[in-house]
């Protein structure tokens, strides 16, 4: 009996049991730069954006602890917070990436440490929006 | 609706009448160490924050949905009791969430709640209704190795994903005065302080450890009914809620909270369906979902139905039936327990199997609300004539848990005896909360009717009387 529970054990967390149980994203859209619980104050990468890569998908930031470039994937959801504006925060793009502005990278958990798995910008210009540089 | 004491004219929410759970677990649900608790003004002020504050929102509060006289839930016949300026309705009466903000007829007919999981780019179709989970036992059931599972998919909190990050993601769903969201203008986020109180509070609510398995039960029906959930090649509940709990024991060990895909999506005519209603379908964990959703502890099951995550089965007897369905059983984790079959069969019982089951579960419920009942009584007790109306408090709660200890059983026609104790011992608290001067007397004998209904329901031993 205990060899079949474990080839249970085996295949139930083959099939689910073991997904990883990290935060989910949908409303950390909402929340601005430095204010995600448990994050901003512990892991993430506070500072300005130096540099944009956009051949190599790296973002260059300007943080207290150094300068550090992190990497973008399909998967880094970038997200503009307009907080200060009184607008709502939005999807953006890596052209909304510009040097100056006010940064916060969420990196990956695990191996992967400089890729970023989200990546909110803050807006203070008046009529900034999704994609403004690219226009 | 509910009886409440009835002298009691006092505008007092009845939200405040969830008292701190006491850390004093009867025999029969301790077998390890309680873990530590934080200081009780964190809780108390967890619990101003979880009832009262609104968080300049829409003036919801985290207790507008898990409501302390609905066992930290709601469903349709407490909604049904809600007058129409009840701040659960704000849909209805507030012109900025008129729209894909709230399904008010789903709401008021199934208790469903509309969440935003996979996003908030097309707020007209792209969204789940979920039942409102109690938030009971959090202590036993939020933790796995992979990280904090919380919600009905495991994957409810914004931040680090920690209970203690949940209500930050919980005011910016529903809390919102208009869908643009923006904090600061639309609500203001939960601080550091203010998570801090309200993990703590949400986490001394109800049971701080799980039950061993196997109790020694009275009643014939809910004796087999244990038998066969523990049984491995038969009931098999107890592989993924063991010891009745939120935690998975697959045989190399307890591995916490897990996710599992059990195919509730796929039933037939789930009720909310039936409507009409835009209705999409529910993916559970991540985005993409992958189908998974979290396993809810057993103990407090009965009392706290509907059932699932979409509320789509309304009795514990129906709960135990979808696992002997071919939506459980043509499921991921329904082939999975196949597989390890030697006859290869997943979960297969027959009715008065089932009923047994759900027989064991009203009386485990059953059970724990007379363990939190004598708990709030004895709270009550010690209380002096100038804290009367702290005592009262505790009363109310204790008397609402002793009628959900009386509707679980009679519900399943089980222990007629330990029922007429349950009646005699609500009858006494609320006696005890109209005198002034027999208070504690009808108190304590409100704790022996309870003591007794407990005798009826489990063999008796020095350590539990």
């Amino acid at each position: 009996m205990l060899k079949v529970l474990m080839q249970i054990g085996v295949i139930v967390a083959g099939l689910g049991g073991m997904t990883y149980a990290h935060g989910q994203q949908m409303t950390e859209m909402f929340i601005p730069v430095g204010q995600s619980p448990g994050v901003s104050d512990k892991s993430s990468l506070i500072g300005t954006i130096d540099s944009m890569d956009e051949k190599n998908r790296t973002v260059t930031v300007s943080a207290q602890s150094g300068v550090q470039t992190v990497g973008l994937t399909n998967r880094t959801k970038i997200w503009l917070d307009r907080s200060l504006l009184k607008a709502p925060n939005q999807s953006g793009t890596s052209a909304d990436l510009q040097k100056g502005r006010k940064i916060e990278v969420k990196l990956e958990q695990g191996e992967r440490k400089q890729v970023a798995e989200w990546v909110k910008v803050q807006l203070t210009e008046p009529g900034a929006g999704p994609g403004a540089a690219a226009k | 609706m509910r009886k409440v004491v009835q002298c009691d004219r006092s505008p007092q929410p009845v939200a405040v009448a969830v008292g701190v759970t006491i850390v004093v677990a009867m025999a029969t649900f301790s077998a390890c160490q309680t873990p530590p608790r934080p200081p009780s003004d964190l809780i108390a002020k967890g619990k101003n924050l979880f009832f009262n504050e609104t968080f300049k929102g829409n003036g919801r509060t985290c207790g507008t949905c898990h409501r302390a006289e609905a066992n930290l839930s709601i469903n349709p016949a407490f909604i049904a009791t809600l007058p129409p300026n009840d701040p659960l309705f704000v849909a209805e009466f507030n012109p900025d969430l008129k729209k894909n903000f709230e399904n008010p007829k789903l709401m008021r007919q199934f208790a469903l709640i509309l969440e935003n999981l996979d996003g908030f780019e097309d707020l007209e179709k792209q969204f789940v209704m979920r039942g409102v989970p109690h938030v009971l036992s959090l202590r036993t059931s939020v933790n796995s190795p992979q990280g904090p599972r919380t919600g009905w998919s495991g994957d409810g909190a914004p931040g680090d994903g920690s209970l203690r990050s949940f209500a930050t993601g919980a005011v910016i769903q529903h809390f919102p005065k208009t869908l643009n969201r923006v904090a600061g203008v639309d609500f203001r986020l939960p601080t550091a302080e203010e998570l801090d109180a309200l993990e703590a509070f949400q986490l001394s609510l109800g049971r701080q450890q799980d039950v061993t398995l196997p109790l020694p039960l009275k009643g014939i029906v809910p004796k087999r009914g244990q038998e066969i959930f523990l049984d491995n090649s038969l009931g098999k509940c107890n592989l993924c809620h063991s010891n009745a709990g939120a935690t998975a024991n697959l045989g190399g060990g307890n591995i916490g909270n897990a996710n599992f895909n059990t195919g509730v999506e796929t039933l037939p005519d789930q009720p909310a369906d039936l409507t009409g209603e835009l209705v999409p379908p529910d993916d559970g964990f991540g985005k993409p979902g992958d189908g998974t959703f979290n396993t809810p502890p057993l103990v407090e099951a009965a009392d706290t139905g509907p059932f699932f995550h979409n509320n789509a089965i309304e009795t514990i007897e129906g709960a135990v039936a979808f696992y002997d369905g071919e939506s459980f059983n043509n499921s991921p984790a329904g082939h999975t327990l196949a597989a390890a079959d030697p006859e290869g069969v997943g979960i297969e019982l027959d009715g008065t199997q089932i009923v047994a089951i759900a027989a064991f579960l009203r009386v485990m419920n059953a059970l724990e609300n007379i363990r939190q009942s004598i708990e709030l009584l004895e709270a009550s007790a010690q209380k002096r004539f100038m804290e009367r109306q702290q005592a009262k408090e505790l009363l109310k709660r204790a008397i609402t848990e002793t009628g959900d200890s009386i509707r679980v059983l009679k519900g399943g026609g089980l222990h007629p005896q330990a029922v007429a104790h349950l009646k005699k011992a609500k009858e006494l608290a609320e006696d005890a909360a109209c005198s002034i001067f027999s208070r504690h007397r009808l108190t304590e004998q409100a704790i022996e009717e309870q003591k007794n209904a407990r005798n009826e329901l489990v063999e008796s031993s020095p350590a539990r009387s």
